[in-house]
């Protein structure tokens, strides 16, 4: 473990370190010069800079942005219109009907999103938890039944969007299994339900070993003797599973759900391989819409794009600040111990 | 070379004052001690002249050069941490050399100086390996001899010893007595620990709450403190100190007893704290002091007496051999008026 | 094998089966095949010829027609066990007419025998279609997308690596007026994702002229807050005595950075390494925006490009897809530690 660390450190900071002798005199000629101030901005610079240009600086325009029309690509050469675009997404004549809004796509994309946002997530977090609590079982071999449920974590959106298109094609293998038991085949991809219930099972199945493995580091910070006091009490399991690990499971478990919140709302790669957003408009997601509506579509609107995106940004910096609060308060708690 | 001169040193962190005008002059080749309380600003002092930090007031000279202003890596001194601060990722030689290469020495210069050291602090057979490899006391003589290997001006060793066991500080204790009788150079260490002050120093300096309170050779420390903040804390167990009332020719201590003053010493009248170290007490019949004992420490060639003189008067007394006392026995002690130190309301000494 | 059913039937302790443990077997049995199996049966059928993708339903391997060099027959003919009233037989077929097939026995070229199809099968051997893999990269453009993806995962994690961890010592190991401020500002951004600027940094992006570069995609994904935040708390760590040990060594602060915090942070660098090399490869939805021309796309574009044909083909694509999954399943292998340690520790992804 030292050795590929080692090995992997040397390999990580031998061309950074060849650089750095290149820099050393001039750098300390600065530093002569500028002091420790100077050297503090020359750390902070690059990264500072890039961060500034690609990060802060499209958040603040995107305000700007959301409130013009126009195809212009430039902000200075865009018309401004205020709440326009806001106006044009939010209304409805009949809020029942989602057919009579005036951006109906932007609200079936949020229809979408929602359920499954609630389906996906509540799904996900079980599925993570069984998962969590039986490797926790004290496995033998622990680190193969991990990568087994890991495994797909990291591989790209869009591997995991066309391996699923192609079990669940037509003519797959999932078809063939289900004639295989002598029921009819399905047409996965291409039924609204079907294609939702994919969408939501492929992001699972890409997602579940990232939060079993969240999970699992909190049950295994869960002080054995807790359990073996509980045994020694003849507690339930049932009893000892909801009075003593969900609640010492809690920390991890709601920095779990809000990650998953987090990621479901911004659905997109996975499903956008898989489905397409398809059949029809059936997982059309909030993220495709903007995507769709900012660069792909034949009418770009990237006013509107920008005013949809901000909608969704402001849910994300809920669930964000959400986190951070979270986060704090488990800090808080590990101090104590 | 090695002369380090401190003019009226300030530092405040924000609004809190650490130290607070320190005069002081270290002389080329002297070995000085910093002790004092803990917090009381002795590392601070320290990063000051090592010029890690900058003093907020005041100017720091080194052989009559103002290097107030001037970088740490340019003022010529060496430092020892306590932690001592060895490059966990570099080889003991690596450790040694990285300073000289900064300076751009030739390599053959370098390889001289690590192997002088190396002899020098018998760690030749380590100098392959890395810290980690390394025990508490073997790290301590790398860290040392990374200060050597620049041929500094002055050393400066914040605690070097406190993180080695009882055994080893003892031997490092002399082994760096040695080394800097034989480098001859200044050293400026800090310490909590008073036998290590009292026998490594040529002088001591005490510090408490960012001021000086007294600098003296360790025997004149002991003999005659300055004041009652010394007097207590030099010496172990620490000084008898008591109140009282000066009255002509001896002291009306509150507890009632009535203590002589040395001949010849003469104290205005009023409110003094008299002073007796434990060690200063002898029975004697009919003695001045009478005391009730309350615990008896035997400690085998000496036993710490603690006893009481009434009204609040708490006392020890270090007694030779094993004096057959039991817990409520009185006990009358006396002691040679030399020994007695006096000093005034306002803590200064007075006698 | 005593100790592999020893294995599968071990249980939760006593004697009695709980339903604890079968539930656990029949978890971690169904994981086996759904997580591993999808990803297998892509590689499986990555070697499959056009032909048999298309047969349902699929079989398990891949396999090859047989065919035979025949006496008076310059093409290889290809090879049919056929069995009728005649008997069971290997034949070679000549045409094909209608349900009516002619066939020669390899043995004795001269006599044509009439066949119905309906009585015969292929005969066919296990066997590879290597040019699904071969054939992309020299009639396609997929050498170009690989070359395309390597450079922007190369460079944007040694650019990554290099500025977080120099942002990073400044925000650790210095006090300067504003660095809470610009600490509390990257912490805040940290979960600011692609989806909610991607206007915006468009135009930025336009502005300065990298619409169809790939430092365009490159340059906004570097300044990574999770890297910087990362890599601070690690340095946070790193006793500030030894930089000052340094600096009493004569080290400028440049040397500070790379001789001593660099070294001691290489656990971190590692971990934020690999992290960055996983992420820039997967990346979709902005390069997906970014580029445009098919010289400039990456894998990850390519492939969806490819998949969004109207005529998928299929052989090329699972074959495309396996090669795409290569360098993550390697990384996976070998550093499945670091990854899983570095997630549990740090909630990173
Ligand atoms: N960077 C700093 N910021 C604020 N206060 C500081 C700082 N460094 C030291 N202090 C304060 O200055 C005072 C003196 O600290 P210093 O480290 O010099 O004490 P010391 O005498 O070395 O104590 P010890 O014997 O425990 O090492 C302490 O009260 C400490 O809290
Ligand atoms: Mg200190």
């Amino acid at each position: 473990m030292t050795g590929v660390k080692g090995m992997l450190g040397a390999v990580v900071t031998a061309p950074l370190g060849w650089l750095a002798r290149l820099l050393d005199a001039p750098l300390r000629l600065w530093q002569r010069v500028a002091g420790q101030g100077g050297m503090v901005a020359f750390f902070l610079l690059p990264n500072m800079a890039i961060f500034t240009i690609f990060v802060l600086l499209p958040l603040v325009i995107n305000i700007a942005y959301s409130m013009t029309t126009g195809a212009a690509l430039f902000l200075p050469d865009r018309t401004y219109v205020g709440m326009g675009q806001y106006e044009r997404l939010l209304r409805c004549t009949d809020y029942t009907n989602l057919m009579t809004c005036q951006e109906d796509q932007f609200w079936i994309a949020l229809r979408n999103t929602g359920t499954f946002v609630v389906l996906q997530v509540s799904l996900l977090i079980v599925a993570a938890t069984i998962t969590a609590l039986i490797l926790n079982r004290a496995l033998r071999a622990l680190s193969f039944w991990r990568a087994v449920f890991f495994f797909p974590v990291l591989l790209s959106p869009v591997v995991v969007g066309l391996i699923w298109r192609w079990i669940l094609d037509r003519n797959g293998v999932l078809n063939a299994a289900l004639v295989g038991v002598g029921m009819d085949p399905v047409n996965w991809l291409l039924e609204r339900n079907y294609a939702f219930s994919a969408a939501i099972g492929v992001t699972i199945w890409a997602q579940l070993g990232f939060f079993a493995l969240i999970l699992l580091a909190g049950l295994q910070a869960i002080p054995r003797d807790l359990y073996e006091a509980a045994e020694m009490d003849g507690t339930k399991p049932a009893r000892v599973f909801w009075r003593i690990t969900l609640p010492l499971l809690m920390p991890n478990m709601l920095v779990v759900i809000v990650l998953a919140l987090i990621r479901a709302v911004q659905v997109f790669d996975e499903a956008y391989v898989l489905t397409g957003g398809g059949p029809g408009t059936a997982t059309l997601f909030l993220t495709q819409y903007i995507y769709e509506v900012g660069f792909a579509s034949l009418l770009k609107n990237p006013g509107l794009a920008a005013a949809a995106s901000i909608l969704m940004g402001g849910v994300l910096i809920v669930l964000t600040l959400l986190q951070l609060a979270l986060g704090k308060r488990n800090e808080r708690k590990g101090k104590l111990k | 070379m090695g002369r380090i001169q401190l003019h009226d040193i300030r530092k405040s962190f924000g609004a809190i004052d650490v130290l607070k005008g320190i005069d002081l002059t270290i002389d080329e080749g002297e070995l000085v001690v910093f002790v004092g309380p803990s917090g009381c600003g002795k590392s601070t002092l320290l990063r000051m002249i090592a010029g890690l930090d900058k003093p907020t007031f005041g100017r720091i000279e080194i052989d009559g050069t103002d290097v107030t202003a001037r970088s740490a890596a340019d003022r010529g001194l060496a430092m020892v941490f306590q932690s001592y601060a060895l490059y966990p990722h570099m080889t003991v030689r690596a450790n040694m050399a990285f300073g000289l290469q900064n300076t751009n020495m030739p390599k053959a210069e370098i390889d001289t100086r690590i192997g002088e050291a190396a002899r020098m602090l018998e760690i030749e057979p380590l100098l392959e390996r890395r810290p980690g490899q390394l025990s508490g006391g073997q790290r301590q003589r790398v860290a040392i001899g990374r200060a050597i290997v620049r041929r500094p001006t002055a050393f400066l060793l914040d605690e070097p010893l406190s993180n080695l066991d009882a055994e080893l500080r003892v031997s490092m204790r002399a082994e760096l007595s040695a080394l800097h009788d034989r480098l001859g150079a200044t050293m400026i260490h800090v310490t909590h620990d008073q036998v290590e002050a009292m026998t490594m120093a040529d002088r001591i300096v005490v510090l408490r709450a960012g001021k000086v309170e007294q600098v003296d050779t360790p025997l004149n420390l002991f003999n005659r403190p300055a004041n009652l903040f010394v007097a207590g804390f030099i010496g172990a167990p620490g000084m008898n100190l008591w109140a009282g009332q000066a009255k002509g020719v001896s002291v009306q201590l509150d507890s009632g007893a009535l203590l002589p003053l040395p001949l010849g010493v003469r104290v205005p009248d009023g409110p003094v704290t008299l002073g007796i170290r434990p060690q200063h007490l002898r029975p004697e019949v009919g003695g001045p002091i009478r005391a009730e004992v309350r615990l008896i420490e035997a400690l085998g060639p000496e036993s710490v007496v603690h006893a009481d003189m009434g009204a609040g008067g708490g006392l020890l007394a270090v007694l030779p051999g094993q004096p057959d006392l039991g817990r409520g026995a009185v006990i009358e002690l006396g002691y040679e008026p030399q020994f007695v130190h006096v000093f005034g309301s306002d803590g200064q000494r007075l006698a | 094998m005593s100790r592999a059913m020893a294995f599968l039937t071990r249980r939760k302790g006593g004697d009695a089966w709980d339903w604890t443990d079968v539930f656990t077997f029949i978890w971690l049995g169904s994981a086996v095949f759904i997580m591993f199996g999808p990803a297998l049966w892509l590689v499986l059928s990555s070697f499959k010829s056009p032909a048999q993708l298309s047969e349902f339903p699929p079989t398990l391997l891949p396999y090859e027609a047989q065919t035979v060099a025949v006496e008076g027959y310059d093409r290889l003919l290809p090879l049919f066990s056929v069995s009728d009233d005649d008997g069971t037989r290997t034949l070679a077929e000549v045409r094909r007419v209608g349900t009516v097939a002619q066939m020669v026995d390899p043995a004795n070229p001269a006599e044509v025998q009439r066949i119905n199809i309906a009585n015969r099968t292929p005969v066919r051997e296990v066997g590879f279609s290597w040019g699904n893999y071969l054939d992309p990269f020299l009639r396609f453009d997929f050498l170009n997308y690989t070359k395309n993806s390597i450079f922007v995962t190369g460079v944007a994690t040694l650019i990554t690596l290099l500025t977080n961890s120099m942002a990073a010592f400044a925000l650790s190991k210095y006090e300067f007026r504003g660095r809470g401020f610009v600490v509390v500002l990257i912490i805040a951004t940290l979960m600011i994702p692609l989806s909610v600027i991607l206007v915006p940094l468009y135009s930025i992006v336009a502005g300065v002229g990298l619409i169809n570069s790939l430092w365009g995609v490159i340059l906004p994904t570097v300044a990574t807050p999770t890297g910087v935040f990362l890599l601070r708390q690690y340095m946070l760590t790193i006793p500030d005595e030894l930089l000052e040990a340094a600096r009493m060594d004569h080290a400028s602060e440049w040397q500070i950075y790379w001789r001593i915090v660099l070294p001691l942070t290489a656990p971190a660098l590692a971990v934020l390494a690999i992290f960055s090399v996983v992420w820039r490869w997967n990346d979709f939805l902005w390069p997906l925006i970014v580029l445009s021309r098919q010289e400039v796309y990456t894998l990850q574009v390519g492939l969806n490009a490819y998949a969004g044909e109207l005529n998928v083909q299929w052989h090329y694509l699972l074959a495309m897809t396996v090669i795409t999954m290569i360098p993550v399943v390697l990384v996976f292998i070998f550093l499945q530690r670091f990854i899983t340690a570095g997630i549990a520790g740090t909630g990173l992804k």
